[in-house]
């Protein structure tokens, strides 16, 4: 039976190529992410850990989505043949144990292609993770031997399950279907497309939901597992959606002949447009939804901020300066946050072992009273009045009002009561605030310090900025243009968690895309040359095929922005919740690209395959009846 | 009358033992509203050894019998016997046991696998059966269809008379009870349709193979023993040994 399957692919080498690369990409993306968030899970790197999972996360799914619907593609793609195999005598079982070993030997070779390219795609992850200072320049991530166990699994595990549904659906294949030329025989919208799609449907719905009620922190993760669940259900019910495109295109396109015969093959190859529709619906509602979700967050803090911070100018100086502020005649108020890192360290006693954890925080020393002039908000619990001596206020939802934290301050180690919990924000909070007193006074020297200072009524900001510009007590900034910088240095951090979790990632969908229209038009070259025959030019064939490919690109365009939009729908009921105004931020400008750049990538790849396709002259492979 | 003569077609079929049998077969297609009746009551008994042509215009349901007299299609209504086998009962596990053994096809499109060189496609029947193959015995039936030479070509490097010959030659390999032929010649120039008719004429008169045949030529009808005709998915006609004339003299007043 093998041999059967090597000589389809010396016929069909597309498909075949195409599942293998899938494969090779998916496993070496895997790996890569994996190895890299143990190694850096065994440093200790606590800060980069939830970066580096969600990265595993999308690679994952990805390698899922992707192997999986390309498999489930090839063997649909091959229908025709398998039809021919059941009209000689196959039976059901031999066309599933066939599509099941090529899966195993397509699993391996990628695989096996996958483990070296993984280490290329390691080296890639690192040195963008540490250019963009997630993690420490001397940062290496290391080889483990049981990773292959694991890129095996992936590999082989993800391409037979691709096949698995797929080749019970073959082994039903009629094998009258042989004999019809075109048409797809099978109903395309099938139960498991509608069962899964209404699940992810439904899940996308929860995870939307969900995501509006926790903090930034959760709704990042969330929105993610929103836009991935999204991209499912989306996939599998996008046969429905396929037709109406073709309506509409048939609608523009009236009276041109190229316009109805692109419709029609669109009615046609509801299966094969939906396939070429499914990476670029997940490329374009990750890239756009994840970018959205981030921005929106952003905006929503600098809101926030603008609306919490009461106060004029920031000054910026090293080590405390309150005090010389303070006498500058025009100065209300100023509110100082000396900035000094700070751990704390929790012991958890597991199956009688003491386990201890020290996470890092950049804790903020103030003058509680002088703070509550410049921040409009109160605490969630406690009093900020109470914050002196051994005390501590944190963020929301870290530690509960009175529990005692083991601090480590400047070398020194003291046990802090909780006094006060600060309000949830979108981000542009503090983590901790500490009383003056904790922190050692070369420390404290050291430290960098933001103060908010409030002029007074009456007095002019610009005169007061001069006096203390002047008087050489720091960098003045007024209090707007401190937020502004403060959002751009987050938008970088953004737009790195962007890079480092969709970098690679966004390529691999990107490849998928191009796989995937090249192995819809590997099937095509006897109906295009049939459509010569019937007078098309090669032009013309090419230009109808262009057209029709542009419609499945819409197809996941739009998709993918209702997944995108999903998350989006997320992300506002969090601003709303958190922040008291919904914010959303659609990024129109990456969206404009993405839609420019897969019409041109996947017209490019359909005109270079429809030429290949057309190449030969169609009687050749009109007569042969192949 | 219709009627007599679709029994008097029964009768005279029915004196040797048939190799398969339709009985009272009917196959809709479509819904509700815009139904089809692509065969109607169809009753036909095909003799074993014998080669049936069957003819009528397009449309008639020709295609729809044999598919229904081969197990591809699930009829309607009524009952198709392959010798002790009842088809229309067979579940897919038996419908495949019997077209690994029983049942052999050919079609217009040649239906030969692409990938495959000619002899490949020749054994794959007898290798998807589980049986081993003979080397000797597949170089004789390639010779048998005048193909010896070109075994190692793939179907893209053969004509359309030898690609025909070469599904011919994979349907025979496992010796089937009965062969079915959609216009094996339609899509062929009438040399290599005569060269087809005339091997299928030795199959016929050298090892007593049953062979339906739906044809739209005259001329390859009239190569058979006997001819029936359809129209309306109904047996309308029949006729023994006719010639090619005769043949097209009776289409001619079905379709007119
Ligand atoms: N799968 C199908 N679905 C719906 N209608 C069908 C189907 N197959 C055949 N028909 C209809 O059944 C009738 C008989 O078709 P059939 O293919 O048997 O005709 P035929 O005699 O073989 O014609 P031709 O000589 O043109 O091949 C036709 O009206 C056809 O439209
Ligand atoms: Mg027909």
């Amino acid at each position: 039976m093998l041999r059967l399957s090597w000589s389809t692919f010396r016929e069909r080498w597309q498909l075949f190529i195409g599942a293998i690369v899938t494969v090779c990409l998916g496993v070496a993306l895997v790996q890569s992410s994996l190895l890299i968030l143990v190694t850096a899970a065994t440093s200790g790197l606590v800060e980069a850990i939830a970066l580096l999972a969600i990265t595993l996360g999308v690679s994952t799914f990805l390698a899922v989505f992707i192997v999986s619907s390309t498999f489930a593609f090839t063997v649909a793609q091959r229908r025709r043949d398998l039809a021919l195999l059941r009209l000689v005598g196959a039976g059901r079982g031999q066309v599933r144990r066939l599509l099941l070993s090529e899966a195993l030997l397509l699993g391996v070779l990628g695989t096996a292609s996958g483990v070296p390219l993984g280490l290329v795609a390691m080296d890639v992850q690192t040195s963008l993770l540490t250019s963009l200072g997630f993690v420490p320049p001397d940062f290496a991530a290391r080889w483990r031997d049981w990773i292959l166990g694991v890129s095996a699994g992936v590999g082989v595990g993800v391409a037979l399950a691709g096949v698995l549904a797929a080749s019970r659906r073959a082994g039903r294949v009629r094998p009258l279907d042989a004999l019809r030329d075109t048409g797809e025989g099978a109903r395309v919208m099938t139960g498991a497309r509608w069962f899964f799609g209404l699940l992810f449907l439904a899940g996308t719905v929860a995870l939307v939901t969900v995501s509006a009620f926790v903090g930034p922190e959760g709704a990042i993760p969330l929105t993610i597992n929103a836009a991935l669940t999204a991209s499912v259900a989306l996939s599998a019910l996008s046969p429905l959606v396929v037709p109406l495109v073709g309506r509409l295109l048939g609608l523009l396109l009236r009276g041109s002949t190229l316009g109805t015969l692109a419709q029609a093959n669109l009615r046609d190859g509801v299966r094969r447009s939906a396939s070429t529709a499914a990476p670029l619906l997940v490329l374009v509602a990750l890239l756009v939804g994840q970018t959205g979700v981030l921005a929106s967050i952003d905006r929503a803090s600098v809101h926030e901020q603008r609306r919490d911070l009461a106060g004029d100018l920031v000054v910026t100086s090293t080590g405390p300066g309150a005090a010389g502020l303070e006498s500058v005649p025009g100065v209300a108020v100023a509110a100082e946050r000396l900035r000094v890192p700070m751990t704390v360290t929790t012991r958890t006693v597991d199956d009688g072992e003491v386990e201890t954890e020290t996470e890092d925080f950049d804790a903020a020393v103030v003058d509680p009273a002088a703070y509550a002039q410049t921040y409009r908000r109160a605490p969630e619990a406690g009093s900020l009045a109470d914050l002196r001596g051994d005390t501590v206020a944190v963020g929301s939802g870290r530690y509960p009002l009175g529990a005692e934290l083991e601090a480590g301050i400047g070398g020194r180690t003291v046990t802090l009561r909780v006094a006060a919990v600060l309000p949830q924000t979108m981000g542009g909070g503090e983590e901790i605030l500490l009383p003056p007193g904790l922190v050692p006074d070369p420390v404290a020297s050291a430290a960098t310090a933001e103060t908010i200072v409030r002029v007074e009524p009456g007095a002019d900001t610009s005169d007061v900025a001069e006096a203390i510009g002047a008087r050489g007590l720091g960098e003045v900034s007024t209090l707007d243009e401190w937020i502004t910088a403060s959002a751009s240095r987050q938008q970088d951090t953004s737009s790195g968690i962007m890079t480092v979790v969709l970098g690679l990632s966004g390529l691999y969908a990107l490849i998928a895309v191009v796989n995937a229209v090249v192995i819809a038009a590997a099937e095509r070259r006897r109906e295009f040359a049939v459509a010569r025959v019937s007078g098309l030019s090669r032009g013309q064939v090419v230009r109808m095929a262009l057209v029709e490919s542009w419609a499945v690109t819409a197809v996941g365009l739009l998709l993918g922005g209702v997944a995108a939009a999903g998350t989006l729908a997320g992300i506002a009921g969090a601003t709303a919740r958190i922040s008291g105004v919904a914010t959303v931020v659609v990024p129109w400008e990456l969206l404009g690209l993405t839609v420019a750049g897969a019409l041109l990538v996947v017209g490019g790849t359909n005109v270079w395959t429809t030429l290949a396709a057309t190449r030969s002259r169609p009687v050749a492979l009109v007569g042969a009846g192949e | 009358m219709t009627a007599p003569a679709a029994t008097r077609w029964q009768q005279t079929a029915g004196r040797t033992p048939a190799a398969v049998e339709l009985r009272g077969v009917s196959r809709h297609y479509g819904g509700k509203h815009a139904q089809v009746r692509a065969l109607d009551d169809v009753s036909v008994a095909f003799a074993q050894g014998s080669w049936t042509a069957v003819m009528g215009p397009s449309g008639s349901g020709k295609s729809t019998l044999l598919h229904c007299a081969a197990g591809l299609e699930r009829v309607s209504a009524g009952q198709v016997l392959l010798g002790e086998h009842d088809l229309t009962a067979a579940d897919d596990a038996e419908l495949t046991a019997l077209r690994r053994s029983e049942i052999g096809f050919v079609f217009q499109s040649f239906n030969l696998i692409a990938s495959l060189t000619a002899e490949q496609n020749v054994t794959l029947p007898l290798k998807l059966a589980g049986q081993r193959v003979s080397a000797k015995a597949v170089r004789q039936v390639l010779a048998s269809v005048g193909l010896d030479e070109r075994r190692r070509h793939r179907p893209r490097e053969l004509s359309g008379g030898q690609q025909q010959r070469v599904a011919i030659a994979r349907a025979m390999v496992t010796r089937p009870r009965v062969l079915f032929a959609d216009e094996p010649t339609g899509a062929l120039d009438s040399t290599s349709a005569r060269q087809v008719l005339r091997l299928l004429r030795e199959m016929v008169d050298g090892v007593g193979q049953t062979i339906v045949m739906v044809t739209h030529d005259p001329a390859a009808a009239a190569s058979a023993d006997s001819v029936m005709f359809l129209s309306d998915g109904r047996i309308v006609d029949h006729a023994r040994a006719p010639s090619a004339a005769e043949v097209a003299e009776r289409l001619a007043r079905l379709e007119g």
